[in-house]
This record gives structure tokens, C-alpha cells and sequence, in this order.
């Protein structure tokens, strides 16, 4: 009686039937085409799910013994969640060092989709979604960072929550709005807890599914930015790829089980991470009549803060820290050339790219030094850099001519130099100082348009693709 | 050809960049906020050992608690760290008249200190998260003589403290060693160190020891689960190493199907 099934089968089937869950399983996973020449850039996607899940899980056990209340907030977390509690202090470093890893696999992440051109067609919507990701995942982390009601918490949101008063008009009443106080007090923390626990994982929850099922309608791209689905057999299966189960699913399993060696490392031996996941100045509790010397953000915010810094206006300072994001935003827009990988792009492309990430830990580290003239200087100097890193990408859309050329470099310079004369003209610095660091965008500019007149073979296209993906780099 | 010509120049160039970017990254020394720093006397920390943690506790305890509090600790929870049974620690530390399993708060009204000395006193409960011990340990026993300030004492790591020097009738009173440096960027004449001006009820060694274990037992209580941590941290670290190599056994074989080792290239699959 070979078609009578047994009992486990049926109940299976009976399930089956009623709720796609094989035809899901195979879809999506068994026979989901995943290019099969993914590198190690590849690893940080799903370790990005994989933090956003113990993120919820550790998040949970801390809201349940967390105080949203100034008089308790604190001690709630130190005393209550740290020393009373089981266990409170593994989750609470869980939590902490959680948050770190999340933004840096979401950089590593995004940065993959930069080198290797995800961004572009069919994927634009995809890339979008994952930039949403990206704002509510900071809006998540500082809404939560208030929580433990330290110093830096509190005036850090005072500070973020300031910025919003310099749009002009509506800025204050709705500064007034968003903290439900003149300052930030009890009715911002008791709001920002809910946020925090409630609105924006489950808006995170909801981007990421939009991400997932973006990313399984139009495939996932690769490291040569090869279309695998152009090349089929003569089943429909692409030439170039395998199926993400099982071969990417043990691959993400060695992923995960280094990753949570390095993770663990920081949970067992440096849960402060060197002062750089939570600052010191955080165990001291809230004051609202102290106001701490030097407020910084945690790492993962310090470039936004140089930018933010480096202006001398407050409205123009949130004007450009929000560009950066719209710039992030606009990449299939600025980079329309049809090769998608960095390896078939020219030298001074790759150059480009490899400069938007040193600008960007450059501005986080100018950020992290004292807030002094020298160094807000410097930091617009390096954020007109990072700028540069994104609008010179239309230049790399096709081979220019050397008359566009000296135009793009023309135009640049001028306006390095024009920021510089217009910062002395509002009396913002003195020549003196700016002359310390607009070497820096002047530099690069001359590099990338000089270096392309000289040699225009290091900005030019080879034209050359390969036909099938190829093998290199580390655990291909 | 020209292709390969591109790329390693590429490569040259990105190379010359990085590491001329890595010698301008490196942090400079703002002028227009500089402050000349007293430097910081060393401290080893020891949460094993266990009669200096307790000498640590009778004087945080008994003296310090006077104003400070350490809200978020229990002197229940103390005996495990401390190395002793209930009636032990009843005995030669003591709760000062509260119960066994009372938060540790301070014996005077917060209020009267402020009236006192002008702010109120940071809870100990995490000091030594907040500052390092060495900056702990050398701000304990850098105070010295300052006639300006109300507290007839100052210190050379913490400036006007508001904090009276309440281990003089022990150490004695110390006079600064002065040079000509930088206070917020202007020029001024800062107290670098100290050196003894009269005698106290311990001597200089003893007195040492004693500061060393209050340091010490702050750090303990402001890092109840570092022995914890410590104890478990090989075990996961070593179980996910583990799994690290398991699942790369498993990965190479699965991916035998995909990859020929030789030449690294892709076999044609399906």
C-alpha cells in the first residue's frame, strides 16, 4: 500500500494544503537561484536578520523589567536589570553589543550593494527599502539610547531633539511636539520607550519583509554584477546558479558561528567597547541642570555629527547631514552607467569608491575629538569630500570628452573654494584655518578630473564583461 | 593588456592613498582648549584579593558613606564578593544600623551635604565605570593645600573639587608641585603633583594601601559579574570557535559540488 500515507505526512499535508509552506520552502529557498559566486561581502545580510531577531529577543527581557520613568529609569537599568536580576547583566550587553554590531554589518552591508552596483536596475526599489531600513534602524537606536537616562542619553537627546527648532517656523512647535515638553522630561522618555519598543521594530519588521520579498522578485545580484537569470539551461535554471538551500544556508551557518565569536568576544570581555558602544559618561544619571562639556553620539552617528559640526549654521548643518542620506538615496539616479561591479569600472572609479568609505570613518574620527574650531574645519572639509564621493559618479556615467573634463574639474574647484570664500565672508573662520584643510577637497578633485585628462584610460570603461560569473576572493 | 595595465595601477594608487590618508588621519592636539594634565599614578586591580577587598569595604563603608550612597547595591550582596558568611560580614563590616538587605545609601540626608559642600555627591555604584582607577586612585591621593577655595583644598586631576579632603587627618596634608602649563587653553600655573606637608595617622605606605583598596573594592562593586563574565567567556567563546570550524567542514563539503579545490573555478552545476 504504497499511497497510504503515514500519520506525520498527513498531518503535514493536511497543513500543507491549507497554508503554502512547501511551495514557500521551495520557492523561496530549495529552489531560489542564488548567484554561487557570493564572497565574504555576503555574510552581512543575514547577519544584520540575525542581530535584528536577538536584538527583539534581548529587547523583550530588558522592556520587561525597565522603568519608563525618570525617577526609576536609571536605577531601573543599574540596579534592577544589572545587579538584581538574573542574568539581566548578559542580556544588557547582549542589547548594547547588539546595537553596535547591527549598524556596523548594516554599513558593511550597504557598502556592499555600493561596490558591486545593487543599486542599479532592476534593483532600485530594493536599495530604496533598504535606506528606509537604514533611517528607522537610527531613529530605533537613538530612541533607545535615551532609555537608560545617563547623561550622555539625556543630553544627547536634548541636542538631536534641538536640531528640528532650526527649521524655520514650524521648527519649534514641532520640537515641542516630538519631546511633549519645553525640554526633554518625562513625557519624552515615556514616548520615546513606546517608540522604542513598539513602532519602530515593528516598522523595521514590516521594511524588512518588503526587503526580503523585493530581493526574491528580482534576484540577487553578485560580485560582477552579472545577470545570472540571462543565461539559462534548457530547464530555466541559471547556468551560474545554485540553490540558496542548502548550499548558502550552511554557508551563513560558518557565517554566524564566526560572527558570534567576535560578538560574545565584546559581550564577555568588553561590553563598553572601549568607551566606544557605551559612554562612560552614562553612568552618571541625567541632570538636567549639568550640562556635560564635550556631547557626542556612539560611533555609528559620529560622521553625521562631523558634518553636522563642520557647518556654522544650524539649519544648513541638518541640511547637509540629511543629504547625505537623500545622496544615498539617489545612487541609482547618480550612477546610471549599465556595468554594476566596481572590478569592471575604471581606476579613478574605483578610486571614488573607495573613498566614500575613508571620508566617512575620517569624519568619524574628526568627530571624535574635541569640539574645536580646528576641527569643525576640518570636518566640512572632509564631508565635502564624502560629498564629492556621490556626486562625481554621473562623471563615470560614460567616456567624457576633454572639454567636459576640465569642466567637471572647473566646476568643483569652484566650488571648494566657493564654500571656503563664502565661510569667510560670513566671518564663520579665518583664512588661516581653512587653509589648514581645503587642501583636502581641493586635492581630491584635482586627482580624479587631473588624473583622468592625463590618462584618460584610468577613467574609461574596458567595455569588458564576462560572460559567466567568476571565482576569486575569499570564501568566494 | 591595457586592462591589466589599469588594474595594477589602480591598485598602486589606492595604495599610495590609503597610506597617505592614514598619516593625516591621526587625531591632532586642539590648541584653543588645551589643559595641561596631571599624569596618572598606575593601579593594579585584583578582585581576588580578598582581605583588600574587604579593607576596601570597612573604609567605603564607614567613611565614604557618610555622604556618598552606591544605590544600586545590597550589602547582602557584598558578602559573596567580599569572601565571607553573613554573620562575618555583621560582624566586622557591619550596615550601619540598617538592614542586611537595604540598598547602601548615604547616612546623611542629601540635602544637608549640599548645603555642606555646595552639590551633591556622585553615587559610588559606578564610579569606577565612569572614571578608570587609575584616575580613581590618583584623584584619592592628589588633594593639596589651596587657601582660595572653600574646602582649604583643591586637586591636581579633578580642579576645584568641591570634595574636602576627608583622608588628611590620615595622610596628612599635601602641598602642590606647580609648573607653568595650560588651564582651558590659557595660560595658568597648574598642580601637576603633590608632596607631603604635614604628617597624618598613617604612614605613607600604609596609607597607600589603604587608598588602593578602596579603589579596588569600587571597581569590584562597579563590575559585579566581570569574575562571572570571565569564568563563562571561554567556555561560549570556545563552543562558537567550535561551531566556527564544524560549520566549515560542513561548507566545504556541500560546496565540493560547486568548486573544484584546484583551481578554485566553478564546475557547471545542473
Amino acid at each position: 500500500m504504497s499511497d497510504k500515507k503515514s500519520l506525520p505526512v498527513a498531518i503535514f499535508d493536511w497543513f500543507d494544503a491549507r497554508l503554502p509552506i512547501s511551495s514557500f520552502w521551495r520557492t523561496q529557498l530549495t529552489r531560489y537561484p542564488a548567484p554561487k559566486n557570493f564572497n565574504l561581502w555576503y555574510f552581512f545580510g543575514s547577519l544584520a536578520l540575525l542581530v535584528l531577531v536577538l536584538q527583539l529577543a534581548t529587547g523583550l527581557f530588558l522592556a520587561i523589567h525597565y522603568q519608563p520613568n525618570p525617577d526609576l529609569a536609571y536605577w531601573s537599568v543599574l540596579r534592577g536589570i544589572e545587579r538584581d536580576s538574573h542574568w539581566g547583566w548578559l542580556i544588557r550587553n547582549m542589547h548594547i553589543v547588539g546595537a553596535s554590531a547591527f549598524f556596523l554589518l548594516v554599513y558593511l552591508h550597504m557598502y556592499r550593494g555600493i561596490m558591486y552596483g545593487s543599486y542599479k536596475k532592476p534593483r532600485e526599489l530594493l536599495w530604496l527599502v533598504g535606506i528606509f531600513i537604514y533611517l528607522v534602524l537610527a531613529a530605533e537606536a537613538f530612541l533607545g539610547y535615551l532609555l537608560p537616562w545617563g547623561q550622555m542619553s539625556y543630553w544627547g537627546s536634548a541636542v538631536v531633539t534641538n536640531f528640528v527648532t532650526a527649521i524655520p517656523g514650524i521648527g519649534k512647535p514641532i520640537a515641542e511636539w516630538l519631546r511633549g515638553s519645553f525640554v526633554v522630561g518625562t513625557p519624552t522618555l515615556n514616548r520615546f520607550f513606546v517608540f522604542h519598543v513598539f513602532l519602530m521594530p515593528l516598522l523595521l519588521l514590516a521594511l524588512v519583509l518588503v526587503h526580503l520579498i523585493a530581493l526574491h522578485q528580482v534576484g540577487s545580484n553578485n560580485p560582477d554584477g552579472i545577470e545570472i537569470h540571462e543565461n539559462v539551461n534548457e530547464t530555466g535554471w541559471p547556468r551560474d546558479g545554485i540553490p540558496f538551500h542548502p548550499y548558502y544556508t550552511v554557508k551563513d551557518l560558518f557565517g554566524v558561528s564566526v560572527f558570534f565569536v567576535i560578538f560574545f568576544w565584546f559581550v564577555f570581555y568588553n561590553p563598553g567597547g572601549w568607551g566606544l558602544l557605551l559612554d562612560k559618561l552614562n553612568y552618571t544619571p541625567a541632570n538636567i541642570l549639568h550640562t556635560p562639556s564635550d556631547i557626542h553620539p556612539l560611533w555609528f552617528f559620529l560622521p553625521f555629527y562631523a558634518m553636522l559640526r563642520g557647518v556654522p549654521d544650524k539649519l544648513y548643518g541638518i541640511m547637509t547631514f540629511a543629504g547625505s542620506f537623500a545622496l544615498l538615496a539617489c545612487l541609482p539616479l547618480l550612477d546610471r552607467n549599465p556595468v554594476r561591479s566596481i572590478r569592471y569600472r575604471p581606476v579613478l572609479y574605483k578610486i571614488n569608491i573607495f573613498m566614500m568609505p575613508v571620508s566617512f570613518i575620517w569624519l568619524g574620527i574628526i568627530a571624535h575629538g574635541s569640539a574645536t574650531e580646528q576641527n569643525m574645519v576640518f570636518g566640512l572639509h572632509v564631508t565635502e569630500v564624502f560629498y564629492a564621493t556621490f556626486l562625481f559618479l554621473p562623471f563615470f556615467n560614460r567616456e567624457r570628452s576633454l572639454i567636459a573634463k576640465l569642466a567637471w574639474f572647473l566646476v568643483a574647484e569652484m566650488v571648494v573654494w566657493g564654500i571656503d570664500v563664502w565661510m569667510y565672508s560670513i566671518h564663520a573662520h579665518s583664512w588661516h584655518l581653512m587653509l589648514q584643510t581645503d587642501w583636502i577637497p581641493a586635492t581630491y578633485v584635482l586627482l580624479i578630473f587631473g588624473l583622468s585628462v592625463l590618462f584618460p584610460s584610468l577613467a574609461r570603461d574596458s567595455g569588458k564583461l564576462p560572460e559567466r560569473v567568476t571565482a576569486g576572493g575569499i570564501f568566494h | 593588456m591595457n586592462h591589466q595595465v589599469s588594474r595594477r595601477a589602480g591598485r598602486l594608487l589606492l595604495l599610495v592613498l590609503a597610506t597617505g590618508l592614514l598619516g593625516i588621519v591621526s587625531p591632532r592636539a586642539s590648541a584653543s582648549l588645551r589643559t595641561t594634565q596631571a599624569p596618572l599614578k598606575q593601579i593594579k586591580i585584583d578582585l581576588n584579593n580578598k582581605p583588600a577587598l574587604r579593607n576596601g569595604a570597612l573604609y567605603v563603608l564607614h567613611v565614604c558613606t557618610a555622604c556618598h550612597s552606591l544605590q544600586a547595591v545590597r550589602y547582602s550582596s557584598l558578602t559573596k564578593m567580599l569572601g565571607m558568611h553573613k554573620s562575618e560580614f555583621l560582624r566586622d563590616i557591619g550596615t550601619n544600623g540598617k538592614h542586611y538587605h537595604d540598598l547602601i545609601t548615604s547616612n546623611m540626608s542629601p540635602s544637608i551635604i549640599k548645603a555642606f559642600v555646595g552639590t551633591t555627591p556622585p553615587d559610588l555604584t559606578d564610579i569606577a565605570r565612569r572614571h578608570s582607577p587609575d584616575w580613581l586612585y590618583t584623584y584619592l591621593t592628589s588633594f593639596y593645600v589651596d587657601p582660595s577655595r572653600p574646602t582649604g583644598v583643591n586637586n591636581t586631576v579633578f580642579y576645584n573639587t568641591a570634595m574636602p579632603d576627608i583622608f588628611a587627618p590620615y595622610q596628612g596634608l599635601q602641598k602642590p608641585v606647580i609648573v607653568k602649563g595650560f588651564r582651558y587653553g590659557s595660560p595658568a600655573e597648574v598642580a601637576v603633583g603633590v608632596k607631603p606637608l604635614t604628617q597624618g595617622s598613617m604612614t605613607p605606605a600604609q596609607f597607600d594601601r589603604t587608598a588602593r583598596d578602596i579603589v579596588n573594592f569600587l571597581y569590584a562593586v562597579a563590575h559585579p559579574h566581570q569574575q562571572q563574565r570571565e569564568r563563562i567567556g571561554p567556555w561560549i567563546l570556545g563552543l562558537f570557535v567550535l561551531l566556527s570550524v564544524l560549520t566549515y567542514l560542513i561548507y566545504r563539503i556541500y560546496w565540493r559540488r560547486v568548486i573544484t579545490s584546484k583551481e578554485r573555478w566553478w564546475k557547471i552545476t545542473r
